[in-house]
């Protein structure tokens, strides 16, 4: 393996480490400046608290929802191609490029009371605008193609014929969803599931608009911590940005393990 | 199990893949489908397992109409050329997939494997993975999962095409000692004629979605019911604008054919290759055995006479062609 | 989405243009075009040479380099934001104060980006052998003709596409840049803030018909650097 040489190894270790790592660090810098007393009264904050249980819950939602969509789209793109699911391929990857405030403001336009379904919506008491279910909308909404993917270009490398055979042997679809294609997919899933995750819970544009801020209603962490910076509680929100931060950490890891387990599939492919 | 194929026509888009095929297939043969890439061979073996739909005529299993029955119910066993393996399984697993799909009790399932295993001799790979087998040995594992379930035939797409000739022509023997003894109808696609002339009873030559002959090896290779058969089964060459094949030509004491001078000599192992040129500037080539090169002692430069030999027939014959 | 299109062009096609056109859009649509093609200009260069690290060479942490790559993918942008703002801004410990100025906002579009050239030309630099430069050596070419010649040709259309998502990803961004950037109108305010400050003002149809515009800039974007991309990599077969 060549060896690269020493200035270019230093120059790009200190460039990421400036850009990226010195941030990181000087978030955890920040929340443990005041001691664990000052840490401990923060952790109990109540307006945090209760963002942070609304993160959660928008999560628990949002992320299955996605992967099922995510799975299953992405199977019937690959395996049961039409003009239909060539618009889909594309309509997918659109989340990717839009602005999380023009998603919010497009969420807007359509659900809101006078929108174009939230009209229809309300008739029937369902409230999409500055509420929960207008969250897990726009989180599924931005988060759309971090499955599909990982997963697509990984069903077209595969092919079929392993679930073929398994069809020659007696298996069922359903039977050969489970034990073949799923068992094929799982850590790029993993992958795109974990992106899915940090993606859901920092969102921050689009559910800034959707939700409304109103604070111990439908203020998810990413707002709280906005809300906190700009009423210069900087401390409380420091607190709440650790807590994203080891998070994302935690997604890190998660992602690093996804794609070293991916890539020992790779070996056998030789 | 018996197989009648009845003016089967498939066609993908635009293109005619198949066209009107018709042929019987008796129980307990090794039948090769032999043609050229995109003579339609692999879509036929498909058609024949239920995993591709046809557009027209139909396919019976054993007088049963199959046509429109799905793959999983037809009990074929059917091997991919790239052996699919079952990586996230171990080879144990793998066999006895479809065991397990049928509910078998496990006491069951881990004699029946056992067994197989030692048919294909992977006795001590039963708790590796694929990805730690060579090619060969997933080809026996892929082979000894389809016959995990007892299938009435056997399907077999290209299977030795990715192995290399020692290995592949091992596996040739083993399969074709292996179908004797157990008696499965079996198919077999390829696009390598030797290796179809090595292990198959019957020879179903395709050629652009047409069958231009059917029969033994022996009787195709005779019997070529036309120049595209002729020229695909074996090497040929041209006497005097006359197409035969280069062992047909002999060489002979002089003023008793055709006189050339040896432009090379080609010694390739068993054969020996002996390229001429008359004096027209026409040239053949001369296919002699390792012996027979030796006794004549030729070299580049001698004057040879050649004539076709006597009794080997070598004009395209209306042999019958199977419709 | 149609709701977005039908609502910018409800009022009439001027009024679409007249919104566009304001000179407060026009300054906040410059100010993110400038920002986020310095950033991606600069992180493609950076993202090409942390791809090459991590790639051909070993050396101690270089796994920690590679899941310090994807930070910027997984933290929360509002985290990345407020962090940078406190970084850079007024109560910097590095008594800098970058804040309100486009070094501030791009400094925010190259955090952000990052990951993206990284992630693109990575996978191209491993499935590259060596067997196309080692016939240049042998050859006579030295290590930097190498690199122009045959190294970067084969990188070229990743790295073009990488570079294309990140500048389309930048100009969208909202939430690691409007802290930073303080958002005074005509002078440091991004797009999407202006955007944003034009919905919860009621303003609905002006805020569609700029989205509109950005939206059409970033499809074009991607068009242009996907074509390009395309367009090298086909002479490569």
């Amino acid at each position: 393996m060549k060896r690269s040489p020493l200035a270019l190894r230093v120059l790009v270790l200190v460039y990421v480490g400036v850009l990226v790592g010195l941030p990181l660090g000087f978030v955890f810098q920040q929340a443990l400046a005041h001691g664990m007393r000052a840490l401990a009264a923060a952790l109990a904050d109540a307006q945090m608290d209760h963002a942070l249980w609304l993160t959660v819950k928008v999560a628990l939602v949002a992320v299955p929802l996605n992967v099922v969509f995510g799975v299953g789209a992405s199977l019937w793109i690959v395996r049961h191609p039409s003009h239909f699911t060539r618009v889909l391929d594309a309509l997918i990857d659109v989340p990717l490029a839009i602005s999380p405030v023009i998603v919010g403001l497009v969420l807007m336009l359509a659900y809101a009371q006078n929108g174009w379904f939230g009209h229809v919506l309300a008739l029937w008491g369902w409230h999409v605008m500055f509420s929960y279910p207008g969250i897990v909308l726009a989180s599924v909404f931005v988060s759309l193609p971090l499955v599909s993917r990982q997963v697509i270009p990984l069903l077209r490398e595969i092919g079929d014929h392993a679930e073929q055979t398994a069809a020659t042997l007696g298996a069922g679809p359903v039977r050969i969803f489970f034990t073949i294609t799923m068992r094929s997919i799982t850590w790029a899933s993993a992958y795109g599931v974990s992106l899915t995750l940090a993606r859901v819970i920092g969102e921050y544009g689009a559910v800034l608009i959707v939700s409304g801020n109103i604070a111990f209603v439908t203020q998810t962490l990413t707002l709280d911590i906005g809300a906190n910076f700009e009423n210069f509680n900087t401390y409380q929100g420091f607190i709440g940005a650790s807590l994203l931060a080891l998070a994302s950490i935690v997604v890190l890891a998660m992602l690093s393990a996804a794609r070293h387990r991916e890539r020992k599939r790779h070996e056998h492919l030789a | 199990m018996s197989i009648l194929l009845n003016r089967v026509t498939k066609s993908f888009g635009n293109d005619l893949v198949l066209d009107d095929v018709t042929d019987e297939i008796t129980q307990g043969s090794l039948t090769a489908l032999l043609g050229p890439s995109g003579s339609g061979k692999s879509t036929l073996l498909r058609i024949i397992a239920g995993l591709e739909t046809l557009d027209a005529g139909h396919v019976e299993l054993n007088g049963r109409d199959v046509t429109n029955v799905p793959a999983r119910e037809r009990q074929i066993g059917f091997c991919f050329q790239d052996y699919a393996p079952f990586y996230q399984m171990s080879v144990f697993d793998n066999i006895a997939y479809g065991l397990k799909v049928r509910k078998m009790p496990k006491s069951q399932i881990r004699r029946e494997v056992d067994e197989l295993l030692a048919l294909v001799r992977l006795e001590s790979f039963t708790e590796r993975y694929p990805r730690q087998l060579s090619g060969g040995q997933r080809q026996r594992m892929a082979l000894a999962r389809a016959l995990a379930i007892k299938p009435e035939v056997l399907l077999l797409d290209e299977p030795f095409a990715a192995l290399d000739a020692q290995v592949g022509g091992e596996l040739r023997s083993w399969v074709r000692s292996l179908q004797h003894e157990l008696g499965i109808t079996t198919i077999l696609v390829t696009h390598n004629q030797s290796e179809a002339m090595e292990i198959a009873d019957r020879l179903v030559i395709l050629n652009d979605g047409r069958i231009e002959q059917t029969g033994t090896p022996q009787a195709v290779y005779d019997e070529p019911a036309n120049a595209f058969v002729q020229g695909f089964l074996g090497p040929m060459t041209t006497l005097r604008g006359v197409a035969c094949r280069p062992h047909d030509i002999e060489l002979c004491s002089e003023g008793q054919g055709v006189t050339a001078t040896i432009i090379d000599i080609l010694r390739l192992g068993f054969e020996t290759r002996v390229v001429v040129g008359d004096a027209d500037g026409e040239s053949s080539w001369v296919q002699l055995t390792h012996d027979q090169a030796q006794r004549l002692d030729l070299a580049v430069g001698d004057t040879v006479s050649l004539r076709l030999r006597a009794g080997g027939d070598n004009a395209p014959n209306p042999v019958e062609r199977s419709r | 989405m149609a709701a977005l299109v039908t609502n910018a062009f409800g009022h009439g096609l001027g009024s679409f243009w007249d919104a566009v056109v304001a000179p407060e859009s026009l300054a906040a649509l410059r100010l993110t075009l400038l920002c986020a093609a310095v950033g991606a200009a600069v992180n493609a260069v950076a993202g090409l040479a942390t791809a090459w690290v991590l790639v051909r060479d070993r050396f101690i942490g270089q796994g920690i380099l590679n899941a310090l790559i994807d930070l910027p993918f997984a933290l929360p942008t509002v985290v990345a934001g407020v962090t940078l703002y406190t970084l850079y801004g007024p109560l910097s410990p590095l008594h800098v104060n970058i804040t309100g100025t486009w070094i501030g906002i791009t400094i925010a579009i190259m955090f952000v980006t990052l990951p993206f050239t990284v992630r693109s030309v990575q996978p191209v630099l491993e499935s590259m052998t060596f067997n196309a430069e080692a016939a240049a050596a042998t050859l006579g070419a030295s290590a930097p003709r190498i690199f122009r010649t045959i190294t970067l040709p084969t990188l070229a259309p990743a790295l073009l596409t990488g570079t294309g998502l990140a500048f389309a990803r930048a100009i969208g961004e909202y939430g690691s840049v409007v802290f930073i950037s303080n958002n005074l109108p005509y002078r440091s305010e991004v797009a999407s803030s202006y955007i944003f400050s034009l919905t919860t003002s009621g303003q609905t149809s002006a805020a569609a018909s700029v989205s509109v515009a950005l939206l059409v800039i970033a499809f074009a974007l991607l068009l242009l650097f996907g074509a390009l991309s395309r367009r090298l990599s086909r002479g490569q077969r």
